[in-house]
């Protein structure tokens, strides 16, 4: 894998949020009406108009209180899932992935109908593509196409105070994950990065990342094509049944 | 701050306290990070566990208002285990300083006090003086009315037993904070303190600061990279607006306001204390020079020696009243005043106990609110609990440009003037505040000038050149800001013309031919141009000091007292980040030229010793402002005390102060109006309130409410709770519940969370809840009210700054 | 003004690594439905100071045709290198908020509404009433009889939101009229 990649130190995020706005200045977002359930983590999910959430945990681990923060955002697989699936309900031009950096791309002219949504949005181990019903498109984070094409990192990334949010090419951030895995894991021996070899969001914790949110780990054994191909199976034989 | 932002990533130690930097101040963990990365211990103390709390290598909890206990007993940890920095203490500080028999402490009260009058006569704090007058010193510390030996004898009473039961945080954690922040009072370690309106809104505020300042000064903290005392400021401006004084007390530059104690300029420039040691700079003796150039600025042409420079028309204060925030909000409420401006701030949510301030509103004949957005204080007469109808009051709103739609500078934490240029035009009618100003204040001259008036002098000489084209200019301000010379001068050999800009505050005088608006900014707009517009990144210093970046005041000293950064030789205490260093040349054991290398040193004398040992008798001491030269360990300037005590707040959960039979602070001033209601130890108001802010709201929310990015993230007002106190009551996370004291209430969301525990206090169980003072009726209409109609309008006898961070409430569910 | 490095050359100011993109080989075709360019491409850069807390961060404010357009962390400003809190991010919607108040507002006693009115009929008012209430309220002797020469009747609040130079400018006035009430944020 060459490109680009973003590495996401846990360690280091205050969840000032700076990112979750930054993304939807530079991209104009809206903002969603939201109410405060009981948390500081709002809006409570990712959406349409919210491709960066700063998700809140508050967990005991080893018999100490830690408040875990999860900036969320798309992993830019290195096969996506969510393409697989999409060509094969029958978009060819739905999901792209750019050459020269690996990004994963939606894309805003093709509609899609709400139940093949529903497919490409469980193909991803990691719960990210949203639906505009209206508009019937998919949108989700886009590597910040636009700044990383003018040779700007994107808009989380520059406003990240603390060195939690990275990016770069790809290599570069893989040494630098493993250099910060090295040096927490001497404090924190569940220190791990996940799934740093299939995807380019690369996020580093110090806990089971059950702990910082159901989706910070691919759901299943990992991202590879055959997985793909097998989460495949089910949308195209309900397909073929619901024609039956 | 005494030192700036970057300057933190350079600490060996920092102790958040009073302070939530990772919400309130976010990138300044940008730099706290930077100091972690190079091994720093990071320590956060605080009620509630909050964001900085997950990042730091120790937390601790304490109960809101125990702070000086738990502080104290850290100077019992230092003294009792010789942790002091010995030589810094000896040599910089005034802990050899012998007081008068005079001065005592007993059960909590310290001598001079008279009940009567709630007040300390400070004279029984002063010290001990030789035939010349100057203080007398046991540099030994050994002296058993020295300074020391008292400050010894007063802290010995903060026992970790008695700090805990306190405080309720448990005695290993007191023990583990005490060890590590303690080791940096060496030689080549600095400890730092980032602290905010956790430490100052308490009725023993100033004391909660003093105790850390104690404490840096024991450790060698103050001067070096790294240390220093560190008061997050919460307003863009808010230094700047400080620096140039628009508070009752005090001039632009410190200058104390006239008062009735100094009737005539003479009296006034007289007013600082004499020092008779030459090697005490006293740097306020210049004062004269400030203020006659001060008020040349004010009245320019019509301030002659004739008429003491104008001094007769500034409007003068009674000798030891009061003219505080909560002074006027009591005296508007008790309908005193015609009219009030309320410009660009939003009292009516952000004052302590806001139904007094919102009723006090309708008591005015008119009210002038200037801001950018509809808020509380303009649109009071509408609001909860209003009937327009009934109120009399008239209100402007007069609209103002934001900041890239002006011209201007401002003053960041970290004492840094920077100048911001107008990107866009404002929308609508919209105008910049300064355009308002000489707007408005043209308009009233004219009336003085054509209908005559009540002592209209000052009025119609006011200097009041400031616009280009009938527009407000700011570049003419910030010139008068820094001064102008008004004659040919010729001062410390050096000839400056008549009209020129003077390059800083060394070269005012008091004759009349200089003048500067301002003293401490003198040398930001000069000759060589607006300094404040400065983006130089040259860094020679490798410690982040950026001395072409901008402007700070003073002079560029970017760590102000770097002189007791180093030794009685001049030399760095610690060498891996000197801020100063001397390096002049030597012969014979003895310095023969003068140089400083590294930051603006503070004052540019020789050190105080030579290589070969012997003292020097061209030098000065490095604390410059102290009339003696030497810092406070010892601070006779205070209202309630030389030393700090543990009073508890006026509302607090227990019944007796467990170090001292004075329950509150014995000097505080308190309010009488029917609005003023206090209870402590009531069963109906059982729980702790606080209050304090998020990231993602800034104040009373003028700014942030109106922004759907930033509402979206916290969209209502909340009350965070432990997880045991809410299943005690029954109330479920993300229920509504009702939050009242003895003076208002408010609807907010429960957050029952795992960052809040009960509090063991003296073997009780206390909870304790936290709002955030952000929102108001106006905007979100589901957003809920301040938090400030809680809390208790009663302050600091110093500053008078409300206590809003420690009250007591009932929380039920709504 | 122009800022010194142009933000599009120093891309890596975040990243701990301090990368730069080694050539621009990017094959454009596949993102058409993005790669519309870049919006801030030829707007105008203009540097600020965040307006909320006092840490005093750099942000470059772009804009265009007499509107900001886009708001985001100056890298070249040595506290803060680019980088912006939630509120510091936000900036681009503050500027541009529809709920700003763009015309001066009178509201009557007793009335239970705003009206827009002029700025110099506003000020005028504003300026008979400062004068009306100094003329009867002021005070020359105090109760002792010594000189103050101050107004008891009018106070102020505020300030720490705006400029030095309009803070210096706004005392001045305050302390001519011979104001004493005069307080800000700093009290509380």
């Amino acid at each position: 894998m060459s490109g680009k990649s973003f590495f996401i130190d846990t360690t280091k995020c205050t969840a000032c949020r700076g990112c979750q706005v930054a993304c939807k200045q530079w991209n104009q977002l809206p903002a969603t009406k939201t109410k405060n359930w009981g948390s500081h983590q709002n809006p409570k999910d990712l959406s349409f108009v919210t491709y960066k959430l700063v998700r809140f945990s508050e967990v005991i681990s080893d018999g100490e209180l830690r408040w875990y923060f999860f900036p969320d955002q798309c992993r830019h697989c290195d096969e996506p899932p969510c393409k697989d699936v999409a060509e094969a309900l029958g978009y060819k031009d739905a999901v792209r992935v750019d050459k020269a950096t690996g990004a994963v791309l939606f894309n805003q002219k093709v509609k899609i109908k709400p139940d093949d949504f529903n497919e490409i949005k469980d193909a991803c181990p990691f719960n990210i593509p949203r639906y505009n019903p209206q508009k019937r498109v998919i949108s989700k984070c886009t590597m910040c196409i636009d700044r990383i094409s003018n040779r700007m990192v994107p808009a989380c990334v520059k406003t990240c105070p603390t060195g939690a949010m990275n990016f770069g090419d790809r290599d570069k951030m893989l040494a630098l994950a493993e250099k910060r895995l090295k040096e927490v894991k001497t404090k924190y021996s569940q220190a791990q990065l996940l799934n740093a070899e299939d995807v380019r969001t690369i996020y580093l914790v110090i806990d089971d990342p059950e702990k910082y949110y159901e989706f910070a780990k691919a759901r299943g054994i990992g991202i590879t094509r055959m997985l793909a191909m097998k989460k495949l199976i089910r949308p195209v034989m309900s397909f073929l049944g619901s024609r039956g | 701050m005494t030192n700036h932002w970057i300057d933190l990533g350079n600490s060996d130690c920092i102790l958040i306290m009073g302070s939530n930097a990772a919400e309130n101040h976010p990138i300044s963990f940008k730099w706290v990070t930077k100091a972690k990365e190079r091994g720093a211990t990071l320590i956060n103390v605080d009620p509630r566990f909050t964001r900085t709390s997950s990042k730091v290598d120790i937390y601790a909890p304490l109960r809101s208002g125990s702070d000086i206990a738990f502080l104290g007993g850290m100077i019992k940890y230092i003294l009792d285990n010789n942790l002091y920095f010995r030589e810094y203490v000896a040599e910089y500080t005034n802990a050899p300083f012998i007081l008068t028999k005079r001065y005592g402490f007993r059960d909590g009260l310290f001598s001079g006090y008279n009940p009567k009058t709630k007040s300390y006569n400070k004279r029984y704090w002063a010290f001990e003086k030789d035939k010349k007058g100057t203080p007398k010193k046991d540099k030994s510390l050994k002296h058993p009315r020295c300074v020391y030996q008292l400050l010894k004898k007063h802290y010995s009473r903060y026992t970790i037993d008695k700090v805990s039961a306190i405080t309720g945080t448990p005695k290993r954690d007191l023990l583990k904070i005490y060890k590590i922040y303690a080791a940096t009072g060496r030689s080549g370690k600095a400890g730092t303190i980032m602290y905010a309106m956790g430490w100052t809104q308490h009725t023993v505020g100033v004391q909660n600061i003093r105790t850390m300042a104690m404490i840096q000064l024991l450790l060698g903290n103050m001067g070096v990279a790294g240390g220093g005392v560190n008061a997050l400021r919460g307003e863009s401006n808010v230094q700047g607006s400080t620096d140039h004084c628009l508070l009752f007390h005090i001039l632009p530059g410190y200058m104390a306001t006239p008062s009735t104690k100094w009737p005539k300029l003479a009296d006034y420039l007289k007013r600082r204390p004499k020092n008779n040691d030459p090697l005490s700079a006293n740097w306020w003796q210049n004062e004269p020079k400030y203020m006659v150039s001060f008020l040349k600025s004010m009245f320019g042409e019509f301030a002659t020696p004739a008429n003491d420079f104008g001094y007769d028309w500034m409007p003068k204060l009674d000798a030891g009243k009061t003219y505080t925030w909560l002074d006027l909000f009591d005296l508007m409420y008790k309908g005193k005043f015609t009219g009030f401006f309320s410009w660009g701030q939003n009292p009516a949510c952000s004052g302590a106990n806001s139904n007094k301030t919102r009723k006090a509103l309708a008591e005015l004949k008119w009210l002038v609110n200037i801001n950018m957005f509809e808020n509380e204080t303009g649109s009071f007469w509408k609001g909860p609990g209003m009937n327009p109808n009934e109120i009399k009051t008239e209100v402007f709103f007069l609209p103002c440009a934001v900041s890239v739609e002006k011209e201007g500078s401002i003053t960041n934490s970290g004492r840094w003037m920077q100048w911001r240029y107008a990107a866009v035009k404002p929308p609508g009618k919209a105008t910049p505040d300064g355009e308002i100003i000489v707007k408005l204040f043209d308009k009233i001259k004219k009336l003085y000038k054509k209908e005559g008036g009540v002592f209209p002098e000052p009025i119609v000489s006011l200097k009041w050149d400031y616009t280009t084209r009938g527009k407000f200019d700011p570049h003419k301000v910030a010139k008068q800001i820094n001064g102008y010379f008004l004659k040919d001068v010729t001062v410390k050999g050096k000839t400056f013309k008549k009209g020129t800009l003077v390059p800083s505050f060394a070269y005012l005088k008091d004759d009349g031919s200089t003048s500067s608006a301002n003293w401490l900014y003198c040398n930001s707009y000069t000759e060589k141009g607006n300094m404040a517009t400065r983006r130089g990144l040259k860094d020679a210093s490798g410690i982040g000091l950026y001395p072409e970046w901008s402007w700070c005041w003073p002079v560029n000293r970017r760590i102000i007292y770097n002189r007791a950064s180093v030794n009685l030789k001049g030399q760095p205490w610690d060498k891996k980040r000197p801020v100063v260093r001397f390096v002049g040349e030597v012969k014979n054991g003895k310095y023969v030229t003068k140089k400083w290398v590294g930051d603006v040193p503070d004052g540019g004398w020789y050190p105080m010793m030579n290589p070969d040992g012997t003292r020097r008798a061209d030098t000065k001491y490095p604390f410059i402002m102290k009339p003696e030269g030497h810092a406070h360990v010892f601070g006779p300037g205070r209202a309630d005390g030389p030393f700090s005590e543990h009073y508890e707040p006026l509302e607090c959960p227990v019944e007796r102060n467990l170090m001292s039979s004075q329950f509150i602070n014995p000097t505080v001033k308190l309010f009488k109006t029917a609005k003023d209601k206090f209870l402590t130890c009531d069963p109906r108001y059982p729980i702790v309130g606080t209050t304090y802010r998020v990231t993602e709201h800034w104040q009373t929310g003028l700014m942030t409410r109106w922004q759907p990015w930033l509402i979206e993230a916290e969209p209502q007002l909340f009350c965070e709770m432990s997880e045991e106190f809410a299943a005690l009551r029954g109330i479920k996370n993300g229920e509504k519940v009702i939050v009242e004291s003895p003076r208002g209430r408010v609807t907010a969301i429960a957050i029952a969370t795992k960052r809040f525990k009960p509090f063991t206090i003296m073997g009780q169980t206390v909870h304790e809840v936290g709002l955030p003072w952000h929102f108001g009726w106006v905007t979100p209409k589901d957003g809920g009210d301040s938090a400030n109609l809680l809390t208790s309008s009663v302050g600091d006898p110093n500053t008078l700054i409300p206590e809003t961070k420690a009250f007591m409430v009932n929380v039920r569910k709504a | 003004m122009k800022v010194t490095r142009r933000d599009f050359i120093k891309i890596s100011g975040v990243t701990a690594t301090g990368l730069f993109f080694s050539q621009l080989g990017f094959d454009l075709s596949p993102v058409s439905a993005y790669a519309h360019g870049l919006r801030i491409k030829g707007a105008k850069e203009t540097t600020t100071i965040c307006p909320y807390c006092a840490v005093g961060c750099g942000i470059i404010c772009h804009s265009s045709r007499g509107k900001v357009i886009n708001t985001e962390g100056d890298p070249d400003h040595p506290i803060n290198q680019g980088a912006l809190c939630a509120k510091g991010a936000a900036l681009y919607q503050w500027v541009n908020n529809k709920n700003r108040v763009t015309t001066p507002l009178y509201r009557a006693p007793g009335s239970d509404r705003w009206k827009s009115v002029s700025w110099n009929w506003a000020l005028d008012e504003i300026a008979k009433r400062v004068k009306a209430a100094r003329d009867e309220g002021f005070t020359k002797l105090n109760a002792k009889g010594q000189v103050v020469n101050r107004m008891e009747s009018i106070a102020h609040v505020g300030s720490a939101a705006l400029d030095n130079e309009e803070c210096w400018t706004l005392q001045a006035m305050m302390r001519a009229l011979g104001l004493v009430y005069i307080e800000h944020q700093a009290r509380i």
